[in-house]
């Protein structure tokens, strides 16, 4: 069978068709994302809530155990303080109820009354400047 | 080609008409638990799925008037168990002993509230420790529920437990300061409503809507914790030492009607509340502070009243003399002296130093029955004084208007019979003859501190004026010269301070008459003489070693104002050894 090495008279060279290009319609794509968006907002904000309110009930859960503690230590406070056990422990270190006091009376003027550091006092009062002469004044007009 | 219509047959439209007639039903209770029953089947529904719970505010704390702790709150559990939550007999094995060792209840205690009790989920303990709950609740045991609550410390122990008083197993106030300021210091509970589960837990991360407790505020009040305790083992002391039933040691500023302290005998003892309350009777009641509820006859004190109603009026003056006769005749009824003796003449002053009941008569006579019982309304007496304590009785005198009033009543009114006082509306009223002659609401409590640290001052008010104040000055003045005579030696003036003073020995009335074999015995007094800063009251109530006012509750009026003066840093006047420099 002979070969045929020649085009076929006639028949034309097949000629690529050209391919449609990918067009990116935008508007179709923002309305994907748009709604992909919308629909994972809710599940975002649903999460980011729940995280929030397992925080702030841990908070809440310290701060309860917190003011607890608080009211606790204060109650110890009060107990160490009390008259029985100030009374208790005087005794404890050889402490014994005061005799019949002796009063001294001083006829000298007493101490002066302590100062305040200077940081607790208010500011000094600002004191006005002094006032330039009548003269002085005049001589704001010259033009020089 | 025609289409053969089928003939509706019976076979076609009885069923029909029943599957209509079913399904017209159907919507019909449809309308009806959707729509007309809605509120009710969601109510049902939102109760099952809900849950809610009261969360206790903290009550405020009671503080004495330089900032002392007498009452304070810390929080505590309840705690309960759930028996629907064991699935074996191994988990509540094992939920039992962990439950026993951590809150040390014995494990038969917790068997027997279980077994006490059909319900599902059984109180085991109330209060518990805080600690002990934390640990509880980190063990994570299956059944039990732990409901935080809140606990009252008194750190000094039973320190003016008759003025504290106590709260209830609902944080409510029962009695005392606790009762008369229970808005203010149990504050405003929260409350929690939660999704649960079938067990009735919450279930994490369900809806949980919880309105915040608002916590209450605390009071400061006047008493000195101090002066409290120098009064009540002083009181102590003297209830055993003369036999009596009972006692008060009140203590007050009378310039401004501060109460410093307020000592009874019997009072409530919170280490033996639950034993004192199932004793409990109306003679003998924890609920009661008798300085407020109980009214007594005054007594010979009474003729500091009636002194300075006359002298006020300007029907006599301290140097006014009269001749006692022993007696004095009263529409026919004859009244004696306490002592039966006969004083000869008198001034209004010797009639207070001696104490002379027909000398209280002679002022009394001298004002009219009407002028003096108006003295007697203008001092308070027969009406509430308005002190911040609960149950205030009112007290009582016969005027003449009063069913079986007789000129004898108002005769011995003068001198403290026939007439009931509460020991505050004596101090109120004492107060007022040197005081400069106003009359004033006593208090006890001082300020009132908000959550948010800022303070609200209570301001003394001021009743009205009852005696001028060259009145009161008089009076101030003869009750020093009863107090200065100190004739008998038994120690009713203050070694270290001028005081003034006025006993009162009164009979107690059983079955319209008196019996001597029964008293009451007091001692008002206040110090220093020129610028009183304590006004004292010191009362026995059935003495049996029947010793008199002056004798009994004198000495214990001089060692407290000796003691109390030199706690508040009042310079001493007499009776010590100063050198001079």
């Amino acid at each position: 069978m002979a070969a045929i090495n020649h085009p076929l008279g006639g028949a034309r060279r097949p000629i690529g068709l050209p391919l449609p290009s990918p067009r990116v319609n935008w508007a179709v794509a923002a309305a994907l994302a748009f709604l992909l968006f919308a629909a994972l907002l809710p599940v975002v904000q649903n999460s980011f809530v729940t995280s929030r309110g397992f925080d702030i009930q841990a908070s809440q859960r310290e701060q309860a155990q917190l003011r607890s503690q608080i009211a606790l230590l204060e109650a110890d406070v009060a107990r160490l303080t009390s008259q029985s056990r100030i009374e208790r422990r005087a005794q404890e270190i050889g402490m014994v109820p005061a005799a019949d006091p002796i009063y001294v009376t001083v006829q000298e003027p007493g101490p002066a009354p302590a100062k305040l550091p200077a940081e607790y006092l208010p500011d000094p009062a600002p004191t006005p400047a002094p006032q330039d002469s009548w003269w002085k004044s005049l001589l704001s007009w010259r033009p020089w | 080609m025609s289409i053969q219509k089928a003939r509706p047959t019976r076979r076609v439209w009885l069923p029909a008409f029943f599957l209509g007639l079913f399904g017209a039903l159907l919507a019909a209770r449809l309308v009806q638990l959707q729509v007309l029953q809605h509120a009710a089947y969601a109510a049902q529904a939102r109760n099952e799925l809900l849950g809610d719970s009261t969360l206790y505010a903290r009550r405020g704390a009671i503080l004495d008037r330089n900032g002392g702790v007498l009452v304070t709150s810390v929080d505590t559990w309840d705690l309960y168990l759930n028996t629907r939550a064991w699935r074996d007999a191994a988990s509540r094995e094992t939920t039992l002993q962990k439950v026993s060792e951590i809150t040390r209840i014995p494990r038969d205690q917790v068997e027997a509230a279980l077994a006490s009790s059909p319900g599902v989920e059984i109180r085991i303990a109330v209060d518990l420790d805080y600690d002990l709950g934390q640990r509880l609740i980190e063990a994570d045991l299956p059944g039990v529920v732990l409901l935080p609550n809140t606990a009252r410390i008194h750190p000094e122990g039973d320190l003016a437990a008759a003025v504290l008083g106590f709260i209830g197993l609902d944080n409510t106030g029962l009695a005392g300061i606790e009762q008369y300021y229970n808005d203010i210091l149990q504050g405003k509970p929260g409350r929690a409503v939660y999704e649960r589960d079938t067990l009735g837990d919450p279930i994490p991360y369900g809806r949980y809507v919880a309105t915040e407790p608002v916590p209450g505020d605390d009071l400061v009040l006047t008493i000195d914790r101090y002066l409290q305790r120098l009064a009540e083992q002083m009181l102590a002391e003297a209830v055993k030492e003369h036999g009596a039933a009972g006692g008060t040691i009140l203590v007050m500023d009378p310039a401004n009607g501060e109460i410093l302290a307020n000592a009874t005998l019997p009072s409530v003892r919170y280490s033996t509340l639950e034993q004192d309350l199932a004793s409990a009777s109306e003679a003998r009641s924890p609920f009661k502070n008798i300085t407020v509820t109980d009214t007594y006859e005054p007594g010979s004190v009474m003729k500091v009243v009636t002194a300075a109603a006359a002298i006020d009026a300007g029907v006599v003056t301290p140097e006014t003399t009269y001749v006692d006769n022993g007696v004095v005749d009263v529409e026919g009824v004859l009244l004696k002296n306490w002592d039966d003796g006969v004083y000869g003449e008198q001034t209004m002053t010797g009639v207070l130093q001696h104490s002379i009941n027909t000398g209280a008569v002679f002022m009394q006579q001298k004002l009219g029955t009407r002028l003096f019982q108006s003295y007697l309304e203008a001092f308070g007496f027969g009406q509430k004084t308005g002190v911040d304590l609960p149950g205030e009785a009112a007290g009582f005198f016969r005027r003449p208007e009063d069913p079986g009033y007789s000129p004898v009543d108002v005769a011995t009114q003068s001198f403290g019979q026939s007439i009931s006082v509460t020991p505050i509306q004596m101090m109120q009223a004492i107060a007022a003859c040197i005081n400069g002659g106003n009359l004033i609401t006593p208090h006890i409590v001082k300020a009132r501190i908000l959550p948010d640290g800022s303070r609200i001052d209570v301001q003394p008010t001021v009743v009205r004026r009852v005696i001028s104040e060259a009145t009161s000055d008089a009076v101030r003045r003869m009750m020093g010269e009863v107090v200065a005579q100190d004739p008998d030696g038994w120690g009713r003036n203050p070694a270290h301070y001028t005081a003034g003073g006025k006993s009162g020995t009164a009979n107690i009335p059983v079955w319209g008459t008196y019996t001597d074999d029964q008293q009451i015995v007091s001692f008002m007094g206040f110090a220093p003489l020129e610028n009183p800063r304590l006004l004292v009251l010191v009362r026995l109530d059935r003495n049996r070693n029947l010793l008199t006012g002056t004798q009994a509750a004198g000495p214990i009026f001089a060692r407290f104002v000796d003691e109390a003066l030199r706690y508040l840093g009042v310079p001493p006047e007499k009776g010590t050894r100063s050198s001079a420099r």
